[in-house]
């Protein structure tokens, strides 16, 4: 069976291609491969008969509990004949149906021929979630078949209307089935049934799995997305709104009968809104003038009056329920695709606009009159068997003095009779002569495509006939449902209690058909019980107005509220468990030393006047005041190495500030009202308090002894190093290094992306002509850019820095060239010397780069852009690539020495001036901390400092002048 | 092996040194990222499988003993993580490479997009191979600061707007996890994840719970949690569609992993199954209900993405054996669906020239086959079977039913209604942007759209452009990944198991670091 749903698969994706090629023929082809199945369940029928079972089962998830088993009984083998037979029929008069240049013909036939393989799998599966699984499938398809019309609006509303219903009751109804399985520790359908688990529990699942019964087969209150439904093509009314998917629902409820018709709720829930569905639904369909919409109400009733009959619950009413969901497959599915011929041929649905149909199409009218006989209930057809035997069963119930068998016999009866008043008048409506109505002319296109209904209503017919062969392969079913009975199906019982029901239920309707002007009239005043589609549409756009509503007021605050929010739940959920902890630590120690005591309050300070700072330099003045006040801390706790280099990033920090803020407004904006700055300053006092408290805790907890102690002994015996920080970052902990290089090659890329938008591919500009003539240029004080020829005193000066020739004079200063031009090479060759002696003394590669970038920094100042381009005429690039690749080469490096990653070798050596060296692997890892960290700084001196430098005098040439120069922000 | 784990971060490392020294030639960065990404991949896929058979695999960087030196450890769900990640920036790689090549690097400039990438990449495999806790933090920070430049590529207006909440936000989060590792490291004395998971235990149970509850807050800021959520929606849907992309898949779930590992490994004492489900219920709903507020598909996405992140804290919340197993399976699930879906609309936008359902049509028309890409993606994400998000689904409820305690059927409630309204939100988009006419899209008016808010940043019809097949190919290559999860759900849905039941016993995690013991 699961060759067969693979066949399926396989021939749906494949039809869009055939249609190609074939155009409306692909309906033939297609509809070999249900018409086949059909065969083989044909085929099975003697297993079947036998009280055999058919099964397979594959492994699928077995963590889940799910298998891809089948699972073929008599109820199964009815339902697959149904979905197959029909389908295969269907797909055949779709071949007529369709004209070749429908368009999206070729994904129709694909998604019907899907649909028809999902339905056979429906019915065989055996595991419940995998039975589910076909269950939402054919909500998708419906989803996509009812809007096959994309260009019409109401189509693709009903489609969605369809799916968000019936999807609903499916995901109750997955609860349900994941709860059913769970209790019964198994996921088979057989033996949930067979073994069902008592209690409460399983109780609510069954009731929420048929909640998702009642949604797929258009019970009240679900029942308005089948009418709406109709918008589909009428192939697709007939197959899945009439014959197959409705029938989902009732074939779960049937499933499950047998084994959970007896828990609360399940009678009265079926059988009442069953009853109360079939009432609304023919009351309703009395009303329309739309062929289809007649038959889609209809349907609605019927389906109510399946749900009814398969919900009750007796062996009997089993029986019944087995012969009417066959009856009411062929006569339904019949009238459908009739109406689909009338409305093709006549080119209109609304029988006030037909008239004589009977004599235009004879044949027509035979098949449809054999389908109406069927569904009113008139012998010798099937229809009148089944209604016979739901009768009969509920007679029974209802002699025996059971409540739910009265209201199921007088409700059906009721239902009944409207079912035939609107039956009569679906076929005198389609087929009668109207008097002002010019005879409808046909425009008939071949026999053909009246095979389909033709061959349902002569199954119709014959199996009305041959009921009595039907009878034990029914039975079967009915059978597994407890208790007495010994009904059989039969034209012919007697003269029972059933048939008189039988016979005032044909005369009543017909009467009402007689009568009906003065229906139509009641009708117009009884208003509607209940509009569930105006439930459906106020609960979407509920739900969409709630939306909006809750979605623009949890965002309502951009970035503010959003940090606002995380620091008072950090707030919230620390200080209430560190409040309610009992665990506090004694013996607190303020500080060591008076002197960090200074230290703290001076940055204390400077952190609030940081906050409440006007200006931005004096905020990030004062910012660098608590990075300095670190630094402090770090020499008084002994750590010479990390306050070096916190002092160098606090100083490459703040020029980096000074470069940003340039271009900033000198002034911090104030839009904050006054309340707001008090909740903030409440949340950063409060965020401060509880991340104390919740230090000193967790500082108080200790038990065990740090790592660090050990630190010190390893970072020498096993890393060749005094400097524990050194070996710590290019040894012990060079991994970390190794991610933070990374880090800051992708900070200093980033800046160059927003600042190079065009890309930072372009080198840095540089005076022109080759070195020496650019000497020479420099002695003859030739000037060609045009800025400085503005400022002729300028040119009589000679430059101590090559690049200093571009910079205006005012902003030029000799002592800054000077100091530049003595200390640059001195400060390199110190970088490189804490770069080596790193190991054991204060420095190493982050120092070392730190120091190297501040010396490009003041050739930057002291000669702007141009000089930088002079001193390190390089892309940062490339020197931040070779960096990353020198670190992390190292790291692999020792790999292909059978080492670990990053593990160390050492070559040691007396070197004169810097002594001892043991020069490791380590080192070189260091080479490329050192590279990194000069490629960073020169890559934001370029981005924020030269480009900007570039934009900015691009901006003051436009603006004509740099003096009045105010970015554009602080404009009034 | 101990030689491959490494080799999954310093590879992306090594071949950003190269992309960024060959910044010019953009076909040799091209080159150099793919097969980077590719080595990984096959790297990844080896370790997995290894680590599946063979157990645990622990490497003890520049051979130093933990908890001295820095230990990465390659367990089943490292392994699956780094595999799926791995697969995911190879796929969004190429789409990228593809919508490069077609918009002449307009969008993505080379030269700074695949270095930066790469170096996301080694950060994201870091911080799923990292034993120290603090050597996970410079993963994350690896990634953040790649994401950050990323999430800005192209410096427009909107972009930098969303990237300075996204900056300020992330940089809130690494504060926190830095700050709960001071905190760890002053309690216990270590770093080391597997130390502390045993030193943990000796401290008094309210200082676990400090400790816990202040990573948890790092974590869930990352993981876009309900409260600390509603940053992403505004942060991720103004990148460029490859970027969001990967963002939507991947940084968020690393949140998730780090949360899996708190949960499990380093706290398993810290009663927190009754706090994640009530944040789980919040960030299900509240998330959902941005989505359908939202006009712009691919802020609709982001809400999606926040709203299911509520399903894996519910497994996770759930702790069984079969929540767990669930939850990594889903995890899996999440972030391929997501990054196709974002790639999907990354199609969607070039072909139709707008992500606005109010603008959007015709593209049914106007391209079926990424129409049936992006439906099958929807579909996914909207939980509908037989796809992933259907049977992660199914496996979370089952654990869910099995702890059978109140809040669990209040979140199963919650997980059903938002199964649903993803699929409203998603179907919605398929009627109005695919099934309808493009021509019906003037002054069309129906009660579907009336709610819907405009993305602000809004930047109105843009051009279409040509979309090359390479762009179509990797998202249908992502579509066949998503649904080879159906295929293979059994088979994953053990591994995702075994990796479950290794990560239930904390002790072995630990075992595998200290083979001779604790101290």
């Amino acid at each position: 069976m699961t060759l067969i749903l693979a066949l399926f698969a396989a021939v749906s994706v494949a039809s869009p291609l055939l249609t190609r090629w074939l155009s409306t023929r692909v309906f033939y082809v297609i509809a070999l491969l249900p018409a086949a199945v059909f065969g083989i369940t044909l085929a099975q029928t003697p297993t079947i008969a036998s009280g055999g079972v058919i099964e397979e089962k594959i492994e699928w998830i077995p963590q889940l509990g799910i298998a891809l088993t089948s699972r073929i009984d008599a109820l199964g083998w009815l339902l697959a004949l149904v979905v197959t037979g029909v389908g295969a029929l269907v797909l055949v008069y779709c071949a007529r149906y369709f004209d070749a240049d429908e368009p999206g013909l070729g994904r129709f036939a694909g998604l019907l021929l899907a649909f028809a393989g999902t339905m056979y799998g429906l019915v065989t599966s055996d595991d419940i979630i995998v039975m589910f699984m076909y269950w939402e499938i054919t909500s998708i398809l419906s989803y996509l078949l009812i809007g096959h019309y994309t260009g019409r609006k109401e189509s693709r509303g009903a489609a969605l209307q369809a799916l968000l219903v019936t999807t609903f009751g499916g995901l109750v109804m997955l609860v349900g089935v994941v709860m059913i399985s769970s209790f019964a520790g198994t996921t088979s359908i057989a033996s949930i049934v067979s073994e069902a688990p008592q209690g409460a529990g399983p109780t609510v699942a069954i009731l929420l799995i048929l909640v998702g019964a009642l949604s797929k087969s258009a019970i009240v209150p679900f029942h308005f997305w089948l009418p709406a439904a109709m918008a589909a093509p009428t192939p697709v009314s007939a197959y899945l709104h009439a014959a197959a998917m409705v029938k989902a629902g009732i074939y779960l409820v049937a499933r499950l009968a047998p084994g959970y018709a007896d828990i609360p709720g399940w009678q009265a829930l079926l059988v009442g809104l069953g009853v109360w569905t079939m009432i609304v639904g023919a009351w309703r369909s009395l009303r329309q003038y739309d062929l289809k919409l007649v038959l889609a109400y209809g349907t609605v009733s019927q389906l109510g009056f399946l749900m009814v009959i398969t919900g009750f619950g007796s062996r009997d009413a089993a029986l019944a329920a087995a012969a009417l969901l066959l009856a009411h497959a062929l006569y339904k599915a019949t009238l459908f695709l009739v109406v689909g011929i009338i409305d093709h041929q006549a080119g209109t649905r609304d029988w006030r606009k037909l008239s004589g149909l009977w004599r235009s199409t004879p044949s027509l009218f035979v098949i449809t009159a054999i389908a109406v006989a069927s569904m009113a209930g008139i012998p010798p057809l099937l229809g009148f068997v089944a209604k016979e035997a739901v009768f009969g069963a509920f007679v029974e119930a209802a002699i025996e003095g059971d409540f739910w068998g009265w209201v199921a016999l007088v409700g059906t009866a009721v239902g009944s009779v409207l079912t035939v008043a609107y039956s009569a008048r679906f076929l005198w409506g389609a087929f009668g002569n109207r008097k002002k109505i010019v005879p409808t002319e046909l425009h008939t296109d071949g026999w053909g495509i009246q095979f389909a209904p033709a061959f349902l209503a002569l199954a119709t017919v014959v199996l009305g006939i041959a009921v009595p062969l039907l009878d034990p392969l029914l039975a079967l079913y009915a059978d597994t449902v407890p208790g007495e009975g010994h009904y059989h199906l039969a034209l012919w019982h007697g003269l029972e209690p059933a048939l008189f029901i039988s016979a005032a239920v044909l005369v009543l309707g017909g009467l009402l058909f007689w009568r009906r002007r003065g229906v139509a009239r009641l009708q117009e005043k009884v208003p509607p019980l209940v509009d569930a589609s105006r439930g459906y549409w106020a609960a979407t756009q509920g739900v969409d107005r709630l939306s909006a509503k809750i979605t623009i007021f949890a965002q309502r605050g951009g970035l503010s509220q959003y940090l606002s929010t995380i620091l008072v739940v950090f707030v919230l959920a620390l200080g209430l468990t560190a409040t309610l902890g009992r665990t506090w630590p004694s013996g607190i120690r303020w500080f060591d030393s008076p002197a960090q005591l200074v230290v703290a309050v001076v940055m204390g300070i400077a952190a609030i006047a940081a906050a409440l700072a006007k200006q931005r330099m004096t905020a990030v003045l004062l910012a660098g005041v608590t990075g300095f006040g670190m630094v402090g801390l770090f020499a008084l706790h002994g750590a010479p190495d990390l306050a070096l280099t916190q002092a160098l990033v606090e100083t490459i920090t703040v020029v980096v500030f000074v470069l940003v803020l340039r271009r900033l407004p000198v002034k911090i904006a104030q839009h904050n009202k006054p309340e707001q700055r008090t909740r903030r300053l409440i949340i950063g006092v409060l965020v401060g308090l509880v991340m104390g408290t919740i230090g000193l805790i967790a500082l108080g907890a200790r038990q065990a002894p740090s790592i660090a102690a050990e630190l010190p002994r390893l970072a020498y015996e096993e890393g060749h190093g005094r400097n524990i920080v050194n070996v710590m970052l290019v040894d012990i902990r060079a991994w970390d290094t190794m991610g933070e290089l990374s880090v800051l090659v992708v900070v200093a890329t980033g800046i160059a992306s927003l600042l190079f938008v065009s890309g930072r591919a372009k080198a840095l500009p540089r005076l022109s002509g080759s070195r020496n003539q650019r000497r020479a240029d420099n002695r003859r004080n030739v000037i060609d850019d045009p800025q400085t020829t503005e400022h002729p005193e300028s040119v009589h000066r000679q430059s101590w820095l090559l690049g200093g020739l571009k910079v205006s004079s005012e902003n030029r200063s000799v002592l800054l060239e000077v100091l530049v031009r003595l200390l640059f090479h001195p400060a390199i060759v110190v970088s490189v010397f804490l770069l080596f002696v790193g190991h054991n003394s204060p420095g190493g590669g982050f120092a070392g780069g730190l120091l190297a970038g501040l010396a490009l920094v003041f050739r930057y100042l002291a000669g702007g852009r141009y000089e930088l381009g002079e001193a390190a005429p390089i892309d940062p690039g490339k020197v931040l690539g070779v960096g990353v690749l020198l670190a992390v080469g190292t790291a692999i490096g020792s790999l292909f020495f059978g080492g670990e990653i990053l593990q160390s070798a050492y070559l040691e050596a007396d070197v004169p001036v810097l002594g001892h060296l043991s020069i490791g692997t380590s080192s070189i890892f260091d080479v490329g901390v050192y590279l990194v960290v000069i490629g960073l700084t020169l890559d934001i001196l370029r981005s924020l400092g030269a480009e900007v430098d570039r934009q900015q005098e691009d901006t003051d040439l436009e603006a004509g002048t740099d003096d009045d120069f105010t970015p554009a922000e602080v404009r009034p | 092996m101990n030689a491959l784990v490494p080799l999954v971060v310093t590879i992306p490392l090594l071949g950003a040194a190269i992309a960024l020294i060959f910044g010019h030639r953009p076909r040799i960065q091209i080159a150099i990222s793919s097969l980077a990404l590719t080595a990984v991949t096959i790297i990844s896929a080896v370790l997995l499988v290894w680590v599946d058979t063979h157990g645990t695999v622990v490497v003890n960087v520049g051979a130093w003993q933990p908890p001295w030196g820095i230990v990465l450890v390659v367990d089943r769900l490292s392994a699956i993580m780094l595999l799926v990640s791995a697969l995911m920036l190879l796929g969004v790689l190429i789409f990228s490479i593809g919508q490069g090549v077609a918009d002449n690097h307009d969008e993505t400039p080379v030269s700074i997009f695949h270095p930066t990438y790469l170096v996301l990449a080694a950060g994201l495999f870091d911080a799923f191979v990292a034993g120290d806790l603090f050597n996970m933090y410079v993963g994350f920070e690896m990634l953040l600061a790649a994401s950050y430049v990323l999430l800005t590529l192209g410096g427009t207006g909107a972009r930098i707007r969303a990237g300075v909440t996204y900056i300020v936000i992330s940089l809130m989060s690494s504060l926190l996890f830095l700050a709960s590792i001071a905190l760890i490291y002053g309690a216990t004395g270590t770093v080391t994840i597997a130390l502390i998971a045993e030193r943990v235990r000796d401290l008094p149970p309210d200082v676990q719970l400090i400790l816990c509850c202040a990573l948890l807050l790092g974590f869930a800021v990352k993981a876009a949690v309900f409260p600390v959520s509603f940053w992403l929606p505004d942060s991720y849907p103004t990148a460029p569609a490859p970027v969001t992309a990967v963002f939507a898949g991947l940084l968020t779930k690393v949140g998730v992993y780090a949360i899996i590992r708190t949960d499990t490994v380093l706290f398993t004492d810290v009663p927190l199954a009754v706090p994640l489900m009530i944040v789980a219920f919040f960030t299900l709903l509240i998330g959902i209900f941005g989505a359908l507020a939202q006009a712009d598909i691919k802020r609709l996405l982001s809400f999606t993405l926040v709203s299911h992140i509520g399903y894996m804290i519910f497994g996770i919340a759930v702790g069984s054996e079969l929540g767990m197993t669930a939850t990594i399976y889903y995890v899996v699930h999440h972030i391929i669906v997501q990054t196709t879906l974002f790639l999907a609309i990354g199609l969607v936008e070039r072909i139709g020239g707008t992500a606005s359902i109010s603008r959007l049509g015709g593209m049914l028309k106007a391209s079926p086959f990424v129409a049936i890409l992006f439906f099958i993606g929807a579909m996914n994400l909207g939980g509908i079977p037989p796809f992933s998000g259907f049977l992660g689904k199914v496996g979370l409820f089952q654990a869910g039913v099995q702890l059978n305690d109140p809040l669990a059927w209040i979140l199963i409630g919650a997980g059903a209604a938002t199964s649903l309204l993803t699929l409203y939100a998603l179907m919605r988009v398929w009627n109005m942007g695919f099934w309808r006419r493009k021509d019906e899209v003037k002054n069309y008016e129906s009660p579907l759209i009336q709610s819907l808010a405009e993305n602000p940043d809004d930047a109105g019809e843009i051009d279409r452009k040509h979309t090359p097949r390479l762009m179509i190919a990797a998202t249908t290559g992502m579509v066949l990944l998503s649904l080879s999860l159906t295929v293979f759900a059994g088979p994953l849905f053990d591994l995702a198991n075994r990796a479950a039941v290794a990560n239930e016993n904390h002790s072995n995690y630990v075992d595998a670091v200290f083979p001779g013991g604790v101290e």
